[in-house]
């Protein structure tokens, strides 16, 4: 009897291995395995056996029993996955068309580069203690001149520098224009608040000047002002060294030279030593080694007071930064036109990713 | 300005360091050196030579061959020369190769028409003694052969640093090189020698006699003049000026005229206040008077131009009329020429702020109105004017002075100085670095600063001619000092603050916000366009108010007035961007300005989305975007239909770009805010745009001024199965799914609590079948079958009624 069941276990398996069908699989399992089936006929003659007969036939056909479902449950899952792999196969899909390389690439979005530069410094400021504020682009003009210590004949107050809404030298009062620079929101930031403060402004200011690839009559600027009591050129220095370092992401030498603004007493133009020959002369820094990067300076005191701010006892910095000059240093850009032309071809090359 | 370091060194030693290095000092110091020139460089190297023999050059008539003793030694070298005065026995200027000629030419050895020429026989000019020249310089037959021009000639050789301009417009000390000087003294620590002191004034003052004076001004206090010197001479020859004062004009780019008009100059260069000399015989009638012409006029400049003058431009006539223009320029009649032998000589002061408007108006700068722009101190008119007295006697031996030196205007010698009261130790604490008391005492000192200390304390006396408008206030004192201490010698630190949060302001966040959503969420990207724009623009858009804020002084009609909206500008963009891609999303966050009856004018931030896509419409993606957008944002809003009663700025219904039914009004706290629209294809078709358009704009202003808050409110996972009822329903093919969903929002079932819809599918003769799932929950307990059937009764019943049958 046990060889016939050996006999049965190996014409089992010879039949299901050709098989690929699930079908087929469940009725070669029926038909041995079944109530009417091979197996169940061993242990059906087993009634006439003895018991020493009963017990290990019985128990090889219990095990010959199993291993078959084992089996064709193997089978089985084989047949599954053959089939599955067999649909995907034939839905397979380009994984290399993808948007990056399409001609109509809708699926990534860009920052424009100028926000891109500002959010970095309006960052770096924030993580110092700096507010972020704004102001309005058409001003009068005591925020943009006479608050910053810029009197009535100074030559930035005629018609050539400034776009004006109302005849610079006509008799209304208040006369209103684009604001010129970003100082502006000095003077509102100092009016609406108490020493000790520290803030920056960034915004788009206005210039009545012929535009050419590198100058713009919008353009972009961001000012920043700490005042406080006791506040020293050292402090200055500190900061603008800081905010370079961190925009540049490396150590910049800076140095400070006299230069001339009204709203700073004493003033500075702050150079950089020139990050592209490191000092020692190139086309960039025009052989001298460094470039004219920001004016700063120590707040005039009659800009304070403009502010409603005691002069006698608080002092402070204040820095103005243009935005697009830093754009087109760190991308390389040409033409700074390109900035407001609104051109994909442009503007898509600031992408997310 | 071009300063001579030569002439610097007639006032004040400079220690031996490189040009360069100068230059950088004087940066750091006082102002921004552009460039260092060396010139006469070549003075060093081209010498006395003697011709000693010619012979033809082969190959060409009109070139000789020509040898030269270049020596003592007797070394010989040939040379090509074309001149036609070549001769043997003549002693000529020979520049050896390597010698850089004023012309900017470096001599290399050539090869002319086969011959090898080292070296050239020079011309005068050439060498930059004149503007053009017939022939070689020929020079004496005592010239010592092999002798360089410096010793031969007693050339010169100098350094030029190039100040900007721009650098100096606050200091009109620094406008000639005697003041210039005074910072070489203290930035070098190297004592200033004081040539126009009491002593050397009373000299020459002891030439005028106090007789009446041919020629006296007369100042109209109401002109723009503020004092006036005129001083009258005779016996003068003019001639041409010796070469140190042509050197020194040449080297800081002036032409030497003749040897009065090159004093006038000279002087200017030196002590950097203008002056005029007049040919005093041109003068008609005793008196010269300085007053607005009263009435416009035409004059004839020095420089052969017809100028316009106004009613308000002073000017200094004679009895017959204008002859120069106050502070600018002379006339063209009045000048010194050849043969004048009488001068009078005007050194003025004139007010600054006209003298910049006139010139700048007549788009005529010299270097006089560049000085006077500047505000110059009254109290130099007479130092000017004898160091010019000093350099005509000079160059004039017979010159003489008739009469009394004159003067009109106002009294300018009785103003106080000004003072000013620090502290040594407030001046240090504000530059952030330890000076010392007594160094800063040195500095202002030098710097010619009368100092009286008691203490820290310090009462400052300012120059003059530094108190026009430069030095006004202690902090301007604390400039003088740190740029002579030097700002890179303060080391940075940190100032004491106190620790605070910064909160960004609601529009920032906004901004930020909506910035990153478009780019990293709908994939949008950012552009920029002008906030100006013309009529042009906004008349190709249709925009419906064409008004705008109209700037005065545009550059151009393209941009002469604020944008009242971004959409004309993108639209334009629309146009640039279709012509490379088919398909697109951009947005731009700019401002919008519009009139005010207040306050003038009234700014909004916008924002303005667009999609194109050159196939299928975009309406309904920009839809959804916007929804998103503005959900993220966590503001209140809702998207509305079009409503007569409520005009929507942002996309007026009149505007012909407004599509009929792509378009809904966003309102935010009541208000419409916004709108998402689709461009009208016959708009598209005026910017040669083919396909579809949809475009949002949302005022982000509208939110300004309340905190953005989260409102998510959490609610717990249902304890409690939901269950779920679908049915299909046929509705009109343009009735909007949405109005179904809205009419079962009226069903008042409590467990009620969700209706979406599944499918919408096209039966064909108008109508749509719409599959809409209901869901029903109960929290606090399971779902009663009976209320679930109740529930769906009603809602077929609801639809029903609405004109919404269940489909069969």
């Amino acid at each position: 009897m046990i060889e016939k069941l050996d006999e049965l276990f190996v014409i089992f398996k010879e039949k299901l291995a050709p098989l690929s069908e699930q079908s087929d699989v469940l009725n070669l399992k029926a038909e041995y395995l079944g109530k009417k089936g091979p197996i169940s006929d061993v242990l059906k003659s087993l009634k006439d056996a003895t018991n020493e007969e009963r017990k290990t036939i019985g128990s090889k056909a219990n095990i010959l029993k199993t291993e078959m479902q084992g089996l064709v449950n193997t089978k089985l899952q084989g047949i599954e996955l053959d089939t599955i792999n067999k649909k995907l196969d034939e839905n397979k899909i380009d994984i290399s068309m993808r948007n990056s390389i399409s001609v109509n690439d809708t699926n990534h979005g860009s920052f424009h580069p100028v926000n891109i530069i500002q959010r970095e410094v309006e960052d770096i400021f924030i993580s110092m203690g700096f507010e972020v504020l704004d102001g309005t682009h058409i001003e009068d003009e005591f925020h943009n001149f006479e608050a910053l210590n810029i009197p009535g004949d100074h030559p930035a107050r005629d018609m050539q520098d400034t776009f004006w809404f109302h005849d610079p030298h006509g008799p209304e009062e208040k006369k209103k224009l684009l604001r010129t620079h970003t100082s502006t929101i000095q003077v509102h930031g100092m009016t609406e608040r108490k020493p000790p403060f520290k803030f920056i402004g960034p915004g788009k200011v206005f210039r009545c000047e012929r535009t050419d690839a590198s100058h713009e009559m919008v353009f972009h600027q961001l000012e920043g002002m700490l005042v406080g009591e006791n506040i020293s050129v050292s402090n200055l220095i500190y900061f603008m060294k800081t905010l370079l370092s961190e925009i540049f992401k490396k150590e910049v030498e800076v140095r400070l030279r006299p230069g001339f603004f009204p709203f700073v007493e004493p003033g500075f133009e702050l150079d950089i030593k020139c990050l592209i020959c490191g000092g020692k002369g190139c086309s960039v820094c025009k052989q001298v080694g460094w470039v004219e990067l920001l004016p700063c300076g120590i707040v005039h005191p009659n800009v304070l007071k403009a502010g409603g701010i005691d002069p006698e006892q608080y002092n402070g910095f204040a820095f103005g930064l243009g935005l697009d000059r830093l754009v087109m240093m760190r991308y390389g850009i040409d033409d700074i036109r390109h900035l407001h032309g609104a051109d994909l071809r442009f503007n898509s090359q600031f992408k997310d990713y | 300005m071009l300063i001579s370091i030569d002439w610097i060194k007639d006032f004040v030693e400079i220690p031996k360091i490189s040009p360069k290095e100068i230059g950088e000092r004087f940066t750091l110091a006082t102002a921004e050196v552009e460039d260092i020139i060396s010139s006469g460089e070549y003075f060093e190297k081209v010498h006395v030579a003697h011709i000693e023999s010619i012979r033809k050059h082969p190959e060409a008539d009109k070139l000789n061959l020509v040898t030269l003793i270049l020596n003592q030694k007797g070394d010989k070298i040939e040379v090509v020369c074309g001149a036609a005065n070549v001769r043997v026995g003549l002693n000529i200027c020979y520049a050896p190769t390597g010698t850089t000629l004023p012309g900017g030419l470096t001599l290399e050895p050539k090869k002319i028409r086969g011959f090898l020429s080292e070296g050239m026989i020079c011309s005068d000019e050439e060498l930059g003694f004149s503007d053009n020249s017939e022939g070689i310089i020929e020079l004496p037959e005592n010239a010592p052969v092999g002798q360089n021009l410096i010793e031969y000639m007693n050339q010169k050789k100098d350094v030029l640093l190039e100040v900007d301009n721009k650098s100096i417009t606050h200091r009109p000390d620094l406008w000639g090189h005697y003041g210039m000087a005074r910072e070489f003294s203290t930035i070098f620590g190297a004592p200033l020698k004081t040539p126009f002191d009491a002593k050397w004034m009373n000299k020459l003052r002891a030439e005028f006699s106090t007789e009446k004076s041919p020629v006296t001004p007369v100042v109209d206090t109401d002109s723009c003049c503020l004092g006036y010197y005129g001083l009258s001479l005779s016996g003068i020859k003019v001639a041409d000026s010796p070469e140190w004062i042509k050197a020194r004009l040449n080297s800081c780019g002036l032409r030497p005229i003749n040897s009065i008009v090159d004093i006038s100059n000279y002087v200017m260069l030196e002590l950097g206040m203008p002056l005029h000399i007049f040919d005093r015989s041109k003068i008609a009638g005793d008196k010269l008077f300085i007053k607005r012409t009263g009435e416009g006029l035409d004059f004839i400049t020095l420089d052969d131009q017809s100028r316009k003058l106004l009613p308000t431009d002073t000017v200094i006539c004679d009895s017959d009329g204008p002859l120069v223009l106050g502070g600018i320029m002379g006339g063209l009649n009045s000048g010194v020429v050849a043969d004048t032998s009488d001068l009078f000589i005007e050194v003025a002061n004139w007010k600054a702020a006209e003298v910049r408007k006139t010139s700048t108006r007549l788009g005529l700068r010299t270097d006089s109105s560049q000085r006077y722009e500047k505000t110059l101190d009254s109290n130099l008119m007479e130092r000017t004017l004898f160091r010019t007295l000093e350099l005509i006697f000079e160059l004039n031996p017979s010159a003489k002075v008739v009469g009394k030196l004159e003067y009109d205007g106002s009294d300018f010698k009785s103003v106080s100085p000004l003072t000013i009261k620090t502290n040594s130790s407030k001046i240090e604490r504000i530059l952030g670095k330890e000076i010392g008391h007594n160094r800063i005492v040195e500095i202002f000192s030098a710097l010619d600063f009368n100092v009286e200390a008691k203490g820290c304390e310090l009462l400052i006396t300012v120059p003059t001619y530094r108190a026009t408008k430069d030095i006004e206030c202690e902090a301007d004192l604390v400039e003088e000092i740190g740029r002579i201490v030097g700002y890179d010698n303060i080391v940075p630190t940190a100032p004491l603050a106190e620790v605070a949060p910064v909160r960004l302001s609601t529009a920032k966040l906004i901004e930020r916000k909506t910035r990153d959503f478009m780019v990293y969420n709908a994939s949008a990207c950012e552009v920029m366009t002008y906030p100006l724009v013309g009529d042009k623009l906004l008349k190709k858009s249709q925009w419906p108010s064409l008004n705008g804020l109209k700037l005065l002084n545009a550059l151009s009609e393209d941009a002469d007035r604020m944008r009242p909206s971004l959409l004309p500008s993108i639209l334009e963009s629309i146009a640039v961007n279709n012509k490379n891609s088919d398909r697109f999303k951009i947005f731009e966050i700019g401002r919008a300005y519009f009139d005010d009856s207040k306050s003038f004018s009234r700014e909004e931030d916008h924002l303005v989305i667009a999609y194109y896509d050159k196939e299928k419409s975009c309406y309904l993606e920009l839809l959804n975007t916007v929804e998103r957008l503005l959900g993220a944002l966590n503001v209140p809003f809702d998207i509305c239909d079009k409503n007569p009663k409520f005009k929507n700025v942002l996309a007026p219904d009149e505007w012909v770009g407004c599509h009929p039914h792509e378009y809904l009004n966003v309102r935010i706290m009541g208000k419409m805010h916004g709108a998402v629209i689709s461009a009208h294809p016959i708009l598209l078709k005026d910017y040669k745009v083919k396909g579809n358009l949809s475009l949002a704009v949302i005022n982000l202003s509208a939110f300004n001024g309340r905190p953005l808050k989260d409102k998510t409110k959490y609610r717990p996972l249902p304890k409690f199965p939901s269950a779920t009822f679908d049915c299909t329903v046929v509705a009109n093919i343009n009735e909007p799914v949405g109005n179904i969903l809205d009419c079962l929002k009226k069903v008042k079932i409590k467990e009620f609590v969700d209706r979406k819809i599944v499918t919408v599918f096209d039966l064909g003769e108008g109508k749509k079948a719409v599959t809409i799932k209901s869901t029903f929950l109960d929290p606090s307990k399971t779902l009663d079958s009976e209320l679930i059937k109740c529930a769906e009764n009603t809602i077929l019943a609801t639809l029903d009624k609405n004109g919404y049958p269940l489909k069969s």
